[in-house]
């Protein structure tokens, strides 16, 4: 049975600078990591493959530099890894990157049973959490977002039931397989390479695959099959960060206004 | 142009963040019609349409069975944008919605400017105006992004959902949220105090919040050196070096020596009654409100959630 964690390389946006002239990024310079949350992604189809014997692939789509990222998921132990590039994949926004994603676990599917696909919460660049649910529509498999524990997978009986987090609270859920599982930090703590598992992986292989493998309608992938696209990109005009009140407002509302907003970003729910 | 809007309902309750919704529609110029899995017992303020399914009977979250549900009501209302809150539910159920219509979507939207979201990129340091390409789009909402004017009023009318559909994902009950760490260090929430609580019976105050966020307080250094607090308590350069997920600053000006004990901090909320305070300039969020008033009112509204 396969587990597929997909991985996306980003820059380090900890590190990203705005140029005060242009008001663009400036990334020259700012090294590429694996998305952070994709590395929980990574570690819990490891974790699997260690359990209960499932074959790990690692997944991403990007740039022929993006196999670094992959060799580095090969270094931490994933059976196989593979990089989808094609200069016809490039400019994509979600809905097409989960397009070309989708095609390939199709295509890895074919030669065994899918299991669990594996994808970060949301990226760091591209803030948008939609490409996971979005190789779940695409394959029709169920979708559990925002997982922070897996309580029990059963791969005889194709079972598996999850912890969702939740506005100041978890769920617990339980679908039958093939699922595709988002994940948040707290579901585990990523492994480091050692330096063995370095030089090993330096034999190892990514496969690359573009879209004569894939063979997808170009007009549905990359740019052209994006059906959104950015007309501008701006730096926020206060970075002090929000005000509410003014100090004669009413602390009742103003609770209310405070609390959305940290429920929103997940700060609530620790 | 008509907009669709999903409130949301939990624990009896419509979502206060269901009328953010009705504000970015407001802003759009848009009619708009709503969507609930609710109970009519806790019906919105809202003049127009509204589309009830009993959650009874739907439960609170049944992802694909939700979905059925608003799949129909948009092929008769036909919006030109579906709106959801970017919450745990929002996050989940709008890529579904999406991805039936083949629309474009855009999460996170915080303004519109000319028509055109606009949301947050790259760790939200940077916004971006999205345009779509297709006739419907489907948005998600940040949290306290849009709000209403005024107080919402008017009673919706209802018209009654129900669907066949069947999910087969089950529900299997809930689990409150565990308490964190005792370590300052190792503390996920601080609460912290400053010269503004005014005198010392208001730590009381602090301590509240910190324990119901489930945190711990801590305090700035004119509050330890008035020994209101212990040193062991203290967040600076002479006190303690501290990186929560959340740090909340309550009437802290913001020396560059607090600053440099705190700003590692993931996510701060400032409350103080100077909006020029510096404790601003690393602020997420700047409240600006009297502590001795806000503070509790806050305390209360987290504990009831």
């Amino acid at each position: 049975m396969l587990v597929i964690s997909c991985i996306k390389q980003v820059p380090d946006t900890t590190q990203v600078q705005i140029d005060p002239v242009t008001n663009t990024l400036i990334r020259d310079g700012i090294p590429f990591i694996v998305n952070p949350y994709d590395s929980h992604a990574l570690e819990e189809g490891l974790r699997l493959k260690d359990r209960f014997g499932l074959r790990s692939v690692a997944l991403s789509m990007g740039p022929p530099n993006a196999e670094t990222t992959l060799r580095k998921a090969c270094a931490l132990g994933v059976d196989e890894a593979i990089l989808l590039s094609d200069r016809c994949f490039g400019g994509a926004d979600t809905l097409a990157t989960s397009k070309v994603l989708a095609a390939a676990i199709e295509r890895l599917a074919q030669q065994e049973e899918l299991g669990i696909v594996f994808c970060g919460k949301q990226t760091i660049d591209g803030d948008t959490a939609q490409v996971g649910p979005g190789i779940a529509s695409r394959l029709g498999l169920q979708q559990l977002t925002l997982v922070d524990r897996i309580e029990h997978l059963d791969p005889v009986k194709k079972v598996i039931r999850v912890r969702r987090k939740l506005e100041g609270r978890h769920e617990i859920v339980e679908a039958p397989l093939p699922v595709m599982i988002t994940v948040v930090r707290e579901l585990n703590r990523p492994r480091y390479p050692t330096v063995p598992m370095r030089l090993e992986a330096e034999n190892i292989k990514v496969e690359t695959w573009d879209n004569s493998v894939l063979e997808l309608d170009t007009e549905t992938v990359g740019l052209k099959g994006s059906p959104t696209w950015v007309s501008k990109i701006f730096s926020p005009e206060h970075d002090q960060g929000e005000i509410i009140g003014d100090g004669e407002g009413d602390p009742e509302g103003m609770a209310n206004l405070l609390i959305d907003k940290l429920l929103s970003k997940d700060l609530l729910a620790i | 142009m008509k907009a669709l809007l999903v409130a949301e309902y939990r624990d009896g309750q419509l979502l206060n963040s269901s009328y953010e919704l009705v504000a970015f529609a407001q802003q759009l110029g848009a009619e708009s019609a709503m969507f609930l899995v609710g109970s009519e017992s806790a019906l919105p303020q809202y003049d127009g349409t509204l589309y009830l399914a009993d959650s009874e009977k739907y439960s609170e979250f049944n992802p694909a069975v939700h979905k059925q549900l608003l799949l129909d009501v948009i092929a008769k209302e036909q919006p030109a944008v579906v709106v959801f809150s970017h919450s745990s539910y929002g996050w989940d159920l709008a890529p579904r919605i999406s991805l039936a219509l083949d629309a474009a979507h855009v999460s996170e939207v915080v303004d519109i400017i000319d028509d055109v979201p606009v949301a947050p990129v790259c760790n939200s340091k940077l916004r971006r105006e999205v345009k779509a390409k297709t006739g419907q789009t489907v948005v998600t909402l940040q949290a306290g992004a849009f709000g209403l004017n005024s107080d919402p009023v008017g009673s919706p009318t209802l018209e009654s959902i129900d669907t066949d559909a069947a999910g087969q994902v089950t529900f299997d009950g809930y689990e409150e949220a565990e308490a964190g760490g005792a370590d300052l260090s190792k503390a996920e929430v601080i609460v912290s105090a400053g010269r503004g609580i005014g005198k010392p019976e208001n730590l009381e105050i602090i301590e509240g919040l910190a324990k119901s966020l489930k945190g711990e307080y801590g305090a700035s250094r004119p509050v330890v050196d008035s020994e209101w607090a212990d040193h062991s308590r203290q967040v600076g350069t002479t006190g303690q070096t501290v990186s929560p997920k959340l740090y909340v600053a309550c009437g802290i000006s913001g020396a560059i020596q607090h600053l440099a004990g705190m700003k590692k901090s993931e996510f701060v909320v400032a409350i103080n009654t100077d909006k020029d305070a510096p404790i601003g300039e690393v602020a997420d969020v700047l409240v600006v409100a009297d502590l001795k008033q806000f503070v509790p009112a806050l305390t209360e509204k987290v504990q009831a959630l």
